[in-house]
Parts: C-alpha cells; structure tokens; sequence
C-alpha cells in the first residue's frame, strides 16, 4: 500500500505536466487522475486500520491515511471529475487543465500528510494553483482577485511557518503529534495559518470576493474542495490531541454563525453560496469525528450549486424572481438545496443528523441556529419561479441582463454568458456533471442509513418549514445591505493580528486551566 | 535574546508594512521583509546548539547547529521568491490601467 500510496501522491503533479506536452488528451488525462483518485479513495475507506507511513527516517515525511483522509479524498475526486466534464466542450485550453490538475494533486497531497512542513508545501502550491485558476481570464478583475487571495494567504502561511517552528524548537520534529507539547503561541500561529487558509471565522472573509468573482468552476472548486484543505489539518490534529478539540469546536460554532448571518441577507447568488460555505464549514469543524461525511456532502452540494449558479440567467435574486428559470435547471437546483437544507432522502440529512449527534452540549444551540439561517438562506433558491417551455423566454432573459451583465462580462469569464449555439452545448456536460454531483448525493445516504429513525426525520423538517415561514415573511421583504468594508484588503491583514490575539489568549486560557 | 528581539522587529515591521504601505509594489516587499525575518528565525533556532556544520571528522565533538531546519526552510525561500515572482507578473499586469498601483484605488475598480 505505501507504494501505491506515494505513486498516487506524485501522479497528478507528473501527469499535470505531461498534460501541457499533449494538449490534445488534456481533458482524458484530467479525467483519468480523478478516477484514480476515486478508485484510491475506496481502496483507502476499505482498509481495516489507517495507514501510518515515515519516509526517510526520523525527520522524515510523515503520512497518516485513514477512513477521515477517504472521504475528503473521494469529494476532491468526483467534484474534480464533475468540474472537468462541465469544462469539456467550453473551449478551456490545456494550462487550465493542467492547474486544475495540480491542484487536484495538492489538495490530495495536504489529505495524507501529517507534519506540518509536508503540509506547508501541500498548502503553498494551493495557492499558487489557484492563483493561476482565478486568473485564468486575465482581465484586470480576475487578477486583482487572485492577487488579493495570494497576498492573505501567503501572509497567513508566514505566521504558520513561525509556528512550525517554535514546535519543532520544542520537539525537534514537526509531527502533528507535537503540537501537544508545544508552547501556546506556536499552537496560536499554526491556527492562525489554517484559519486564513481554510476561510473559517473573520479570517475567512477574504472567501466571499473571491469564490463569487471566479469563474463557475473554478468556484466550484475553491470552495468545493480547495478550503478543506485547510480545515482538514485542524479536524486531524483535533483528533489527534484532545486538547485542541474544544478549540476547533469553538471556532467550528462561531464561524457557523457568522457565515449564516451573512448568507441570509446576501442579494447576490454566488455571494450567497460563498458565504453559506464559510457557515458550512463551521459544521465540518463542530464535529470533528465525523468531519468526513459531511465534508463529502457540502462538497458535492456546493460544487454543484456554484455550477447551476453559473447558468442562471442572473446573479441578482430580485431579478431572479421576475424570470422564470428552465424547470430542469430548477429540479437540480432545488435537489441540490433540499440536501443542504438537511431534506431527508438526501445524505445532507444522514450528514446533519450524524454531526448533531456528536456535538457537546454547549454546541446544540448554536448549530441549531446555523441549520435555521441554512433553510432560509435556500429558500431564496427554492422559492424561484420556473416554467417548462425553455426556449423563447430564455432567450429573451438571456437578452436582458447582458446589458445589465456588462461588468460581468468584462470578467471575460463565463462562457455560459456566451452565444446560444455555445449554450447548447454547455448543456449537455453540464448535465453530466449534475448527474456525478447530485448521484454522489444520493448514493452517499449509504454511509449513514441509521439516520431514518422518525425522530431525526421530524427535526429537519420542521427546521425546514420554519425556515421558509421566515423566508416568506420576513426575509423576502428584508432590504438590509450589509456592509463590505470588512472584506477589504487591508482589513482582512489586519484581522489577521486580532485572529492571534484571539487564538493566543483561548490556548492560553485552556493550558492554564490544564496545568 | 537580542537576536530573537531584532527577528522579531524585522517581521513585524513587515508585517506593518503590509498593512500601512499604499502602494501594491510597497507592500510586497514588506511581505519579502516579512518572509526574511521567518528565514533569519529558522536560521537563528537552528544554531541554538552551536555554528559549526553538521560533517563526520575526526575532530572532538564541538557544538553543531541543526541542519533540520535549515533544510526546511530552503524549500519555503524557494517557494516564497516563486510566489512573489508570480505576483509581481500579477502587478505587471495591474499596472497597465493602473499606473499609480494604489492599492485602494485597483480594489475600487476591481469590486462590484
């Protein structure tokens, strides 16, 4: 296993150049590592005890695989998969491929490694991968995006590596293991690293410009796959050492409630979706024992939304309810929010009742109201008009907001806003990919099936029905802009250095209350 | 101490540089001093136990400095300077229709 291990490991990054020699496989070879990553996943999830690898003596690479790296692994393959085949017909050249790849490839590599080096490595070719996705259109808008995520995230890895450091200064190696006997600040610099990277809480607010400024699949990506990246190291180490549990816990209830507040007054879709992902991920760190699974869910969910985000004739809620939308595209839409509502029948139910099974006590409430501003939030989508006749309206819609759409398109990005003979195509591997997301969705109920017990079914459904009330009433008519200032590029460093004062005194708080 | 002390300086006035400078070149070489304060940390830890190279020889045993982190922090400067290459063809490009590279200014045009 630990051959195959370190071959699979090192595939995508070979293959990702061998993609730029032949430009003409590019999508079959972009496919084919997401495969492999798939049929790894499962190969991973049936072993009986995780794997534990050191390479290279002591100071080694260290790995650890186990059922909680599969499930993050198979999400990062089929949303890979699904992303691919949504790009198969647009015309995207092979460096797109060969990124998305490499990517593919990075995330994979920060799902097994277990010290914190290999894992600073994983994490800076991230953002170095994602960089040259975002600013794949290279228009003004696109670079400045990606340039404003490289800054924060490469300003944030900086204190991490910091904080490598001081544990390596402690233990003379830097295994996860020993952030236990790390001093607090070195505990305080590594979150504060992850916390940037995988968007949680303030830190996190670099997230929302630049998921919803991306082209749709490269938001399907960033946020399907690319922020559990850094989530990932912090539900490990939580795992590993009992006393940073409370921590990820803590900030897994606080940035869900940040992210809900936003998302239910948010106008515009993807900004919606991006912020509702900020919230998400606070449910994956509330639970660090079945993290996995829900991962896996919100990863198919929101990847397949920030698809059918992309084709929707607007961005605006308010001139989405004046424009019927197709009512296929609306069935995968509204499958796709019922699951992240928590619906029944869809494994974001087995996923909700799973986590709500493993929160503390002093969690419930908080979560609670997480899982309420979630119903709201996509009755927004739910509650869209649709009709079946396609072909004229939407044509006619599709008219309207180009005009309205012009700074859009001066993003170059979306082909979707393309000509109409284009948008046919785009159909067919859209659907497609629909079909992996939403499936995956539907399949993953094995997981959990316990879950189909009467009283978890009664729970989210009256969550649900009260959300909508709420929606009908209250939200709907709600005219309440939030502020952006908070998400400018200075503020978000200088968050930075309240996120360490933060981080510092909860540590410190908690190891003195250990000694 | 007094080294630890002058690192230390040297990364935060990096990092006060990142946040005050205006302009987007300014501030990437702030990150630049940032990342050289990290570097010189990794470099001073390492000699806690001594300077000399770590080399099998016949001489007495004398105070070695760790090549650990040494090691590891020639793959984060390749990274870094890799990173900040590609940012400055980022600003490159910026600078086109933004020749000032005010920072306000680019997040004014570039944000709906």
């Amino acid at each position: 296993m630990t051959e195959i291990t370190i071959a699979w490991i090192a595939l995508p990054f070979f293959i990702g150049f061998v993609i730029y020699l032949l430009p003409k496989l590019d999508r079959w070879l972009a496919l084919a590592i997401a495969t492999v990553s798939a049929v790894y996943a499962v190969l991973i999830f049936l072993e009986p005890f995780p794997l534990e690898i050191q390479l290279l003596d002591s100071f080694g690479v260290s790995l650890i695989i186990d059922q909680l790296s599969s499930f993050f692994i198979f999400t990062n393959a089929l949303v890979t998969a699904a992303v691919v085949i949504y790009c198969w017909q647009t015309g995207k050249t092979a460096f797109f491929y060969m990124q998305a790849i490499i990517l593919h490839g990075s995330v994979n590599a920060t799902f097994v490694c277990a010290d914190f080096i290999s894992l600073y490595v994983a994490l800076e070719v991230i953002s170095i991968a994602a960089f040259l996705l975002i600013a794949y259109p290279r228009t003004d808008r696109s670079i400045w995006v990606g340039l404003r995520y490289l800054f924060v995230s490469n300003t944030a890895m900086l204190f991490y590596l910091v904080g490598a450091l001081l544990v390596y200064k402690a233990n003379n190696s830097f295994h996860y293991q020993g952030l236990s006997g790390s001093p607090p600040e070195a505990v305080a610099l590594i979150f504060l690293g992850l916390l940037a990277k995988g968007g949680i809480f303030v830190s996190g607010l670099w997230l929302p410009l630049t998921h919803s400024e991306s082209e749709s699949p490269v938001s399907a990506m960033l946020s399907g796959v690319v922020v559990k990246a850094g989530v990932f190291p912090m539900v490990r180490c939580a795992l590993l050492l009992e006393e940073i549990d409370p921590v990820v816990r803590f900030f897994g209830v606080s940035t869900a409630l940040l992210g809900v507040g936003y998302a239910v007054f948010e106008k515009d879709t993807k900004r919606m979706l991006a912020f509702h992902t900020i919230s998400q991920l606070g449910f994956v760190l509330a639970a660090p024992v079945v993290a996995g699974f829900y991962a896996l869910t919100h990863g198919l969910v929101k990847s397949a939304l920030f698809l059918i985000a992309g084709i929707l004739p607007s961005r605006n809620f308010k001139q989405l309810q004046h424009q019927p939308i197709d009512r296929q595209i609306w069935i995968a839409l509204v499958i796709a929010s019922f699951s992240i509502s928590g619906f029944p029948l869809l494994s974001g139910f087995g996923a909700k009742v799973l986590t709500s099974e493993n929160l503390l006590p002093w969690q419930v409430v908080g979560m609670n109201i997480a899982a309420l501003g979630t119903a709201i939030s996509f009755a927004k989508f739910i509650f869209l008009p649709h009709q079946t006749s396609p072909p004229v309206p939407l044509l006619i819609g599709e008219g309207s907001i180009t005009r309205r759409g012009e700074h859009h398109e001066e993003r170059g990005a979306s082909p979707e806003e393309g000509s109409n003979v284009d948008k046919k195509k785009i159909q067919s591997g859209f659907w497609w990919a629909m079909v992996i997301l939403l499936g995956g969705l539907i399949g993953a109920n094995v997981f959990y099936y316990e879950a189909y017990t009467l009283k978890n079914i009664v729970k989210p459904l009256i969550t649900i029905v009260i959300g909508w009330l709420a929606y009908l009433f209250i939200f709907k008519k709600l005219t309440i802009k939030l502020p952006r200032a908070i998400e400018k590029f200075d503020h978000l460093i200088g968050v930075m250095s309240l996120m360490l004062f933060l981080l510092f005194w909860t540590i410190w708080e908690r190891s003195g209350g250990l000694i | 101490m007094l080294l630890e002390a002058c690192v230390l300086a040297t990364m935060l006035c990096g990092f006060f540089g990142i946040i005050f400078k205006k302009n987007l070149v300014m501030k990437i070489i702030s990150m630049d001093i940032m990342s050289t304060g990290v570097i010189a940390y990794y470099v001073l830890i390492s000699s806690r136990d001594g300077l000399f190279t770590p080399i099998v020889s016949n001489v007495d045993r004398v105070g070695y400095a760790d090549p650990v982190p040494q090691a590891v922090i020639l793959t984060a400067i390749v990274i870094g300077f890799s990173i900040q290459a590609l940012m400055l063809v980022g600003v490159m490009k910026l600078a086109k229709n933004n020749p000032t590279l005010e920072t306000s200014a680019i997040e004014e045009n570039n944000t709906p």
